[in-house]
């Protein structure tokens, strides 16, 4: 990066610009971890424990917080007695279906795309990319209608489709960018080679097949967060984590402890995943608009 | 002071007329037989039409008609003529500009400011990493965790917040006045890190050797930003704005945990206030009717950023 660097010369301004934006960083950072650090360390407080909290205007009361015995058996009565191994199973399911239903054909799709032009081919882009924009309760209105009447509401395939409304188009769209960066030139060398049109697809995936990883990840990651159609589409057969989650929230006595143990299984897979295609994430996350 | 100032050259190599190529093929780089990637489209298209043209017909239909479950009745379009009398509706829309609008202003400071701190500094790699981490936390887990933050008897921020003096015994979420200042904090918390990410990405894209002909020329480094890095920055932050824009019309799942829509109908922004009546009430023509609406301007907004995105990259479509 050295090359990147400007020489800039300090001014009273500059250095307390510096000042400033070190101490403004530090801050922060600790708002951004501390409400996972309280949630981690919730999930393994005893209710009373977790409870727990000074009184008002008493600062230096703040050391309750790390005043208790850890127990883990909050997540023990999550696996064993709330059944979060069949949620955490449709989770799996419901994201990795979707992910790799909607990478398959979206690839597929992509690459068509990216290879010929034809009329209306902006057109079709534009209805692709509306699909992934439109807001999850309108689409949802008639989705609903639509599973009910084919009994897809409560199962598995229902909220694998229902994943893929917003999955296949972020593919699309974001694949067919990948496919670009490929020169057709390559497939025209297979083909003169006597590959079929299909060998020289094939020729190519190697090139692509880091993108299309991540893209698998990132999809999962989008359909595993998703709470409205799992609570929706998914309700009663197909519970995920998140709608499970939402669901130990009783009128009466809430189970912190269980509630904050769920957001922990439930986060840290995805913060591994991202964390692994970290290098795909801002790509991703702005529909391939911003490359780092 | 006029001996370093920047020539203007104007043929730049963007300027330059391309000249007219001699040996142009009729289609290198394009193949002539189309009908094998029509196959290879076509199931893509298909699942798509299903879960996207489909739907929006029966949206069309049920919009038109009383809907209960087992009974369908044409009604006159009354779901459309109810609509302009409809106060929560219409607050929702501009309870939905409120939240945005605050939720962008402070995440677009925010966000540019972290990007600026960070930019080029040894911390960058781990810090930008740690800020990561709220983004890939699903909303209603980031939801459930604030609203025990914010719990009027035992929330740690609930507590802070009292301590400092900023709020009395009540939760955040409990009074109208700020229960929607607790969730565009929320929603803060968890997305201004991607307008930091992207802002990171456009600032390195930044020209140096415009800053340097700008210092050489006796800019101060707030000029210099003023005039060359936010002017550089500009089509990224579009960009930014657009995407947390469409998100926030996108998702409710937080809100739906932090107030529902209340106390009152303070934060029912429209997406929540439709959520109410298709799926609590279950008044799915009603639901349809403005989901139609809303639909409608996110593809007017969709419309938008589209043009935005075609400015990024004159390659792409």
């Amino acid at each position: 990066m050295a090359s990147r660097e400007v020489i800039q010369y300090e001014t009273p301004l500059s250095r307390a610009f510096r000042w400033f934006s070190a101490v403004f960083l530090a801050f922060y950072v600790v708002w951004t971890v501390l409400p996972l650090f309280i949630m981690f360390m919730s999930s393994f407080k005893d209710l009373l424990e977790a409870f727990k909290l000074p009184a008002v205007g008493d600062w230096a009361g703040v050391t309750v917080f790390f005043e208790f015995t850890p127990t883990t058996k909050h997540y023990y009565e999550l696996f064993a007695r709330l059944g979060f191994t069949t949620y955490l199973f449709n989770s799996l399911v419901a994201a990795g279906g979707s992910a790799v239903v909607s990478v398959i054909l979206g690839s597929m799709c992509a690459y068509s795309l990216s290879r010929i032009d034809f009329k209306g081919k902006g057109d079709l882009f534009f209805w692709i990319i509306s699909t992934r924009m439109a807001p999850v309760v309108a689409v949802m209105v008639p989705l609903y209608w639509i599973f009910r009447q084919l009994d897809l509401v409560g199962t598995l395939p229902g909220l694998i489709l229902a994943y893929t409304t917003f999955n296949l188009p972020f593919a699309i769209w974001i694949l067919k960018g990948f496919f670009d960066n490929v020169p057709y030139a390559i497939e025209e060398a297979q083909m003169i080679d006597g590959a079929t049109r299909f060998q020289a697809l094939r020729a190519i995936l190697p090139l692509v097949a880091p993108g299309i990883g991540a893209f698998v990840v990132l999809c999962i990651l989008f359909a595993w967060n998703d709470y409205l159609f799992a609570a929706i589409i998914g309700s009663g057969g197909a519970k995920t984590l998140p709608a499970a989650t939402r669901e130990l929230v009783q009128p009466q006595n809430i189970q912190w402890g269980q509630i904050m143990a769920a957001g922990v299984v439930t986060t840290l897979p995805m913060m591994f995943l991202g964390l692994v295609i970290r290098k795909y994430l801002v790509t991703g996350l702005t529909m391939g608009a911003v490359k780092e | 002071m006029d001996l370093f100032r920047v020539r203007q050259f104007p043929d730049s190599v963007e300027s330059r007329p391309v000249p007219m190529s001699v040996t142009e093929p009729a289609s290198l780089n394009k193949p002539r037989s189309k009908s094998f990637y029509f196959w290879l489209m076509a199931p893509a298209i298909l699942v798509l039409a299903f879960i996207s043209i489909y739907p929006f017909f029966w949206m069309i239909y049920m919009s038109l008609h009383d809907v209960d479950i087992g009974h369908v009745e044409w009604n006159n379009f009354a779901n459309f003529i109810k609509l302009p009398s409809d106060t929560r509706f219409l607050m929702g829309w501009v309870l939905l500009a409120q939240y945005s609008a605050m939720c962008l202003t402070l995440q677009i400071v925010i966000g540019v400011f972290l990007a600026l701190a960070l930019n080029g500094t040894r911390l960058e790699k781990i810090l930008v990493t740690t800020l990561l981490m709220p983004m890939m936390m699903a909303p209603l887990v980031a939801g459930m965790v604030w609203y025990f933050l914010y719990n009027g008897t035992f929330g740690w921020y609930h507590w802070l917040l009292q301590s400092l003096g900023i709020l009395g015994p009540k939760s955040i979420l409990a009074s109208s006045n700020t229960a929607m200042i607790g969730l565009v904090l929320v929603d803060v918390w968890q997305w201004t890190p991607l307008i930091t990410l992207i802002t990171l990405a456009g600032l390195k894209r930044v020209p140096q050797d415009q800053l340097e002909a700008n210092m050489v020329d006796g800019a101060s480094p707030f000029r210099n930003f003023v005039s060359v890095t936010l002017p550089n920055l500009y089509p990224v932050l579009l960009i930014a704005i657009m995407l947390r824009f469409m998100d926030n019309f996108r998702f409710i799942d937080s809100i739906l945990v932090l107030t529902g829509g209340g106390p009152g109908n303070a934060t029912k922004i429209l997406p929540v206030y439709l959520f109410e009546v298709s799926f609590k009430f279950f008044k799915l023509g009603r639901g349809a009717a403005i989901a139609l609406i809303l639909l409608v301007v996110t593809i007017i907004l969709g419309k938008l950023l589209v043009r935005v995105f075609d400015r990024q990259q004159p390659s792409k479509v």
